[in-house]
């Protein structure tokens, strides 16, 4: 097991050096002036020249990149450029937090609705229940995060007034965490949609397949009651696919929550790394998307993990 | 699915009419056309297909003729007597901030998705299956190289490095006259390009499910070449996995255009395209002005719920 985990660590340090290029190439080798950018075609050529020479524009390619590579082992990622007052770190600090709350709000509504929808509709296999919570899943796993958004601020914003269609950092901060959760429900509620799809699937898929499973007849010709098989055999093992899929999408919780951000005028992550993008700056770009690619290879490799743990097949595959 | 070289070899019929091999290649022509009908045949059946069938085929045509057919120009000019009427007879899904039609945009918007999404899902099918190919069939240190960049890729924020690739590129010096045209070719070649490695991943585990089967080792032994045996031995049995990819993709490709255009990257106003309108009448829906947005969202809705089931059915005959 130990083997195991080594080899997939190192393996996930070369990607990460790869992701680190990639990053790179995209953010500096683009044609662009990124210190015009940020100081507008009006600022007097002195002014961008001096940040040009500050802040390393002038170095090779070369020395630049090796210079990301250093402040990924130092973390040492120096300051944003758009304001300069902030280290990257600590800029990305509180929307981090502020996507985090909404992700873990969206997963505890999401979990259990799914999981249950998944059993229920193994249990009633090819019924209507059955295509309806499926067709359900498919549907709403595939409309776009900042058009189920919109259509929720619509229908209960707007129309109905239960939730705040628009997000307001102010009077949100003067809340206690209850009455936040108006402005709260709709973009958590939106992201607990779109996950619903994948996670009720998963679980419908693993029930089936241990429903069907050899160990499940025995236990039900040994004369256990159809609620304590449920229980005792076909959850267990239904739900360990459905935590990796689980875990990849917390992964694509950091990132995939952009639509919902911006629908809301959510201070989130995503919305910090749009501004980023339109204000060039690269520090801040890098680092943020980084980390959502970070956040999202150790999500895979905890699920892997968990995966061989469970299973000795698999990670005897690997490491052989 | 079979193939001539699965046939088992004690099955040749020698006739007196021709050589037994071009016997075996008839009867597998044979095989493989009645299994395309059967496949038809199961499609028909199902409902899910027939709907998704209907609903993108009238997206088409509205993308085609749309604007031949429609009651109002779409690109009409500020008209203040007209501004942001809610829906009536005369005005079926209202008027938008600048008093145009939203019926008439709605259907005539159909096109900026539909001539970008289904291309690039198309070219990254067709980079991806070759890729796919490559590291599947010669495994050792290409596929080693070529799936750690594929790993870097895949755990990248689509949409997030797809915004920043579009914003950086067309704003730079070079592209500093972008018009429409060549943005919507920069939106095909950047999603078709961040497609590219999760159809690879696809294709390659089915090209390993298929390189150590008879008909592939008995075409090396007759010495046939690499290109050979891939192009002409592997391809044509992973057509079924291809085809389902490629339905897939389209759909996730409407998916990350339509949020591509709602960022602000994709076609710039006055252009109908539904997720800039989104993000256009975004603004409004706190003034209790709810059809600017809700009419464009339904119809990302439709198109992408139609594309969805085309997928599915198409995906549940061919892994029956």
């Amino acid at each position: 097991m130990l083997r195991y985990i080594v080899k997939r660590v190192l393996l996930s340090l070369i990607t990460l050096w790869l992701l680190a290029t990639i990053v790179f190439l995209m953010t500096w080798a683009l044609p662009s002036d990124p210190a015009r950018a940020i100081y507008g075609p009006m600022a007097p050529e002195e002014t961008v020249a001096a940040f040009r020479a500050q802040v390393g524009l002038n170095d090779g390619l070369f020395v630049q990149y090796l210079r990301l590579l250093k402040s990924l082992v130092t973390f040492d990622f120096g300051m944003s450029w758009a304001n300069q007052n902030y280290g990257v770190i600590e800029y990305l600090k509180s929307p981090l937090a502020k996507t985090a709350k909404l992700a873990v709000l969206a997963l505890a509504i999401t979990t259990p609705v799914a999981i249950g929808g998944g059993l229920i509709a193994a249990k009633y296999r090819d019924k209507r229940a059955d295509r309806a919570i499926v067709l359900t899943g498919l549907a709403t796993s595939s409309i776009p995060e900042f058009v189920t958004g919109a259509l929720l601020a619509i229908v209960f914003g707007v129309k109905l007034g239960w939730a705040k269609p628009v997000y307001d950092s102010n009077a949100a901060s003067k809340l206690g965490p209850w009455g936040q959760l108006q402005y709260l429900a709709l973009p958590s509620l939106s992201l607990a949609i779109v996950y619903f799809g994948y996670i009720a699937r998963m679980m419908r898929a693993g029930t089936i397949r241990a429903l069907d499973s050899d160990y499940v007849r025995t236990a039900a010709m040994k004369g256990m009651s159809s609620s304590e098989v449920m229980r005792k055999h076909v959850l267990r093992n239904a739900i360990a696919p459905t935590i990796t899929v689980m875990s990849v999408q917390v992964g694509y919780l950091v990132s995939g929550i952009v639509g919902v951000e911006v629908v809301f005028n959510y201070p989130g992550f995503s919305n910090t790394l749009l501004n980023a993008v339109s204000d060039r700056d690269l520090p801040v770009l890098q680092v943020a998307v980084l980390l959502s690619a970070i956040t999202y290879m150790t999500a895979t490799l905890l699920a892997d993990i968990t995966i061989a743990w469970l299973n000795p097949r698999v990670r005897l595959e690997v490491t052989n | 699915m079979s193939d001539t070289s699965t046939s088992p070899v004690g099955d040749i019929p020698v006739s007196a009419s021709g050589a037994p091999r071009d016997n075996i290649l008839e009867r597998s022509m044979e095989e493989r056309r009645s299994a395309r009908k059967e496949r038809w045949r199961l499609l028909r059946r199902r409902p899910g297909f027939i709907i998704g069938v209907v609903i993108v085929t009238f997206w088409v045509l509205c993308a085609a003729v749309g604007s031949r057919v429609v009651p109002y120009d779409p690109f009409k000019d500020l008209d203040f007597s007209n501004m942001q009427k809610g829906p009536s007879g005369k005005h079926w899904f209202g008027t938008d901030e600048l008093g145009r039609d939203i019926f008439s945009r709605v259907l005539v918007g159909a096109r900026d998705v539909l001539v970008v999404a289904p291309p690039a899902a198309i070219i990254s099918v067709i980079l991806g299956t070759i890729l796919g190919i490559v590291m599947g069939y010669y495994r050792g240190w290409v596929d080693n190289v070529l799936s750690r960049i594929v790993e870097a890729f895949l755990a990248l924020p689509v949409v997030m490095v797809g915004l920043l690739v579009l914003t950086i590129t067309s704003t730079s010096d070079i592209l500093q006259t972008i018009t429409f045209e060549s943005r919507k070719l920069l939106v095909i070649y950047v999603v078709s390009l961040l497609f590219t490695p999760i159809v690879a991943r696809t294709v390659r585990a089915a090209v390993l499910g298929e390189r150590d089967l008879d008909y592939v080792v008995s075409a090396r032994l007759r010495g046939e070449s690499n290109l050979f045996i891939m192009t002409r031995e592997i391809l044509p049995n992973i057509t079924g996995p291809i085809i389902v990819e490629l339905t897939v993709r389209i759909g996730y490709a409407i998916f990350t255009v339509a949020t591509l255009s709602f960022l602000g990257a994709g076609p710039q106003p006055p252009s109908p395209d539904w997720g800039l309108a989104i993000s256009e009448g975004r603004v409004l829906l706190p003034a209790n002005i709810w059809w600017p947005v809700a009419f464009p969202a339904l119809a990302i809705v439709t198109l992408v719920v139609a594309t969805n089931l085309i997928a599915d059915s198409i995906q549940a005959v061919y892994e029956r």
